[in-house]
């Protein structure tokens, strides 16, 4: 410790870290003012938002000079003031303190918020929790809804009318909480986070009506947003109106612009058209089923009726040959009849031929026989044995004697030739 | 993913489906194969029967968020809620 320089009067340190704040460079700073309070010549608050807090002070003068509307230092007020940091040494009674010196001070313009908002969106995105809370199911027909929202409120009064329209009417849980001032975020994120912790709610409807972005800001608060991407109930969000675009709808399951949506995106299912279309497909079940046993039953007739029918069919079919075979056999026989009647005038003809034959033998033969014997009693051949013919000149025999005398001329006809006779 | 054997059907047909969206997109199924003629006697009976036990049900549902609309608050839930195992024993 001897090594370190000192040890310096305390007063006078602290006087030197006063003269080295005030050297430090003037700046401005934005954030949400919170434990306001006031001496007879400053006002004192806190300026923070989710990552830290600086504490503040400013002269009554520069508050006075800043011009703020009536009440504008406010717990709750998003703020950007100008200054540097200051340290007050104290004194022999008073305590010491540090603050940062405002010198300048007015209400937090729709940029400042919004450079804020996007520089929360960013950090926010990429952290991946914007993709949370998108991948969770989202029941098309919840049975229990839970909703935040404000007791009074036009939002309230709208997502009811819009579930009515939807054919909903099932168990909406309420959990009331404060949608516009500095202690709305925390009541928001407390009134979600109660909600999710009931089994029987489905999802969560967090909605509001429109205002200025400084109105909506409870919903971009970073421990709120951070809240809803971490749960594992689907959370709806319908802050605002179309236009405005707060960090809880990006961190929501589904972000809607009005509440009457939110209603419909809460319920995806219409419930009457359900109903209408449920009563379709009982009735297409119906027929499906009446179709399925009528066609086979009739199917089933058909067959039962089949073997009459091919009984039928066959003995059509049997009829039919009976009178094919019968016609075919009458046919037959008289192709055979006429096939015998061929055969049988070839055979008679080959008989009649070989009988034929048989007979011209037996004629030949007698034929034979009776040239022989006809041969025997020729004239020639006894002639040709010595005897001689009578005969007239005209070759007529003369077979007796009267004849031969009666007759002019007698010629003798011998073997070797004729002679002429003359009666002497 | 599509079931077209007959005993699968009918051990989905005795389950109770996870969800209202599960029942309509088994019954959406269902109706589909129906539909396309190539389901045959026993399947189609199976089917049949399952999608009338899944209408049943899709029914059931839709009458429970149709018999009036209640409201109440989260801490009147969370005390109905507490009452509940107690009123159970």
């Amino acid at each position: 410790m001897d090594e370190l320089p000192g040890p310096f009067p305390v007063g006078r340190y602290a006087r030197k870290l006063q003269e080295e704040l005030r050297r430090r460079a003037r700046v401005r700073l934005v954030g949400e003012v919170t434990g306001v309070s006031r001496s007879k010549v400053q006002a004192y608050f806190e300026l923070r938002d989710a990552e830290g807090a600086v504490p503040c002070a400013i002269w009554l003068d520069d508050l006075e000079k800043a011009g703020l509307p009536e009440g504008g230092l406010r717990d709750g007020a998003e703020v950007v003031i100008g200054g540097g940091p200051d340290y007050y040494p104290g004194g022999g009674q008073a305590s010491p303190s540090f603050a940062f010196r405002a010198t300048q001070v007015r209400l937090a313009g729709e940029g400042d918020l919004l450079a804020r908002l996007e520089a929360l969106r960013r950090q926010l995105r990429s952290e991946g929790l914007f993709e949370l809370q998108r991948q969770l199911a989202r029941p098309r027909l919840p049975k229990t809804i839970g909703v935040v929202t404000a007791e009074r409120g036009a939002a309230r009064r709208d997502l009811l009318a819009g579930l009515e329209r939807r054919g909903w009417a099932g168990r909406v849980v309420w959990a009331f909480a404060p949608v516009q001032d500095r202690r709305a975020a925390p009541a928001i994120a407390a009134a979600i986070q109660g909600l999710a912790a009931t089994p029987e709610v489905e999802a969560i409807v967090v909605t509001r009506g429109g205002g200025s972005l400084a109105d909506l800001w409870a919903f971009c608060d970073e421990t709120l947003c951070r809240t809803v991407a971490m749960l594992r109930v689907p959370v709806i969000s319908a802050v605002g109106h179309e236009r405005d675009s707060t960090l809880i709808d990006d961190v929501a399951a589904v972000a809607c612009s009005t509440p009457t949506h939110a209603a419909e995106a809460a319920v995806p299912l219409d419930c009457r058209a359900a109903r209408e279309a449920l009563g379709r497909d009982a009735a297409g079940l119906r027929r499906a089923a009446e179709r399925a046993v009528g066609s086979r039953s009739r199917h089933l007739v058909s067959l039962a009726r089949g073997p009459a029918r091919a009984l039928r069919r066959e003995r059509g079919a049997l009829n039919q040959k009976t009178r094919e075979i019968r016609a075919a056999s009458e046919r037959g026989l008289e192709g055979r009849r006429a096939f015998q009647r061929r055969l049988a005038t070839v055979v008679l003809a080959r008989a009649a031929r070989r009988a034929a034959g048989a007979e011209a033998d037996g004629r030949r033969e007698a034929l034979r026989r009776a040239q022989v014997a006809l041969r025997a009693h020729e004239p020639e051949r006894t002639l040709e044995r010595g005897y001689a013919l009578a005969e007239t000149p005209d070759g007529e025999p003369l077979a007796s004697a009267a004849a031969a005398r009666a007759a002019d001329e007698i010629n003798l006809r011998f073997s070797d030739g004729r002679i002429r006779v003359r009666e002497a | 993913m599509r079931l077209t054997c007959a005993s699968a059907m009918a051990e989905s047909a005795s389950e109770k489906p996870e969800s209202y969206e599960a029942a309509v997109e088994r019954l959406e199924q269902i109706i589909d194969r129906l539909d396309s003629g190539q389901a045959g006697l026993r399947e189609t009976l199976d089917l049949c029967r399952e999608g009338r036990e899944l209408v049943t049900y899709c029914s059931a549902e839709l009458d429970a968020v149709s018999e009036g609309l209640e409201e109440l608050n989260l801490d009147e839930l969370a005390a109905k809620l507490e009452r509940a195992p107690a009123d159970a024993s």
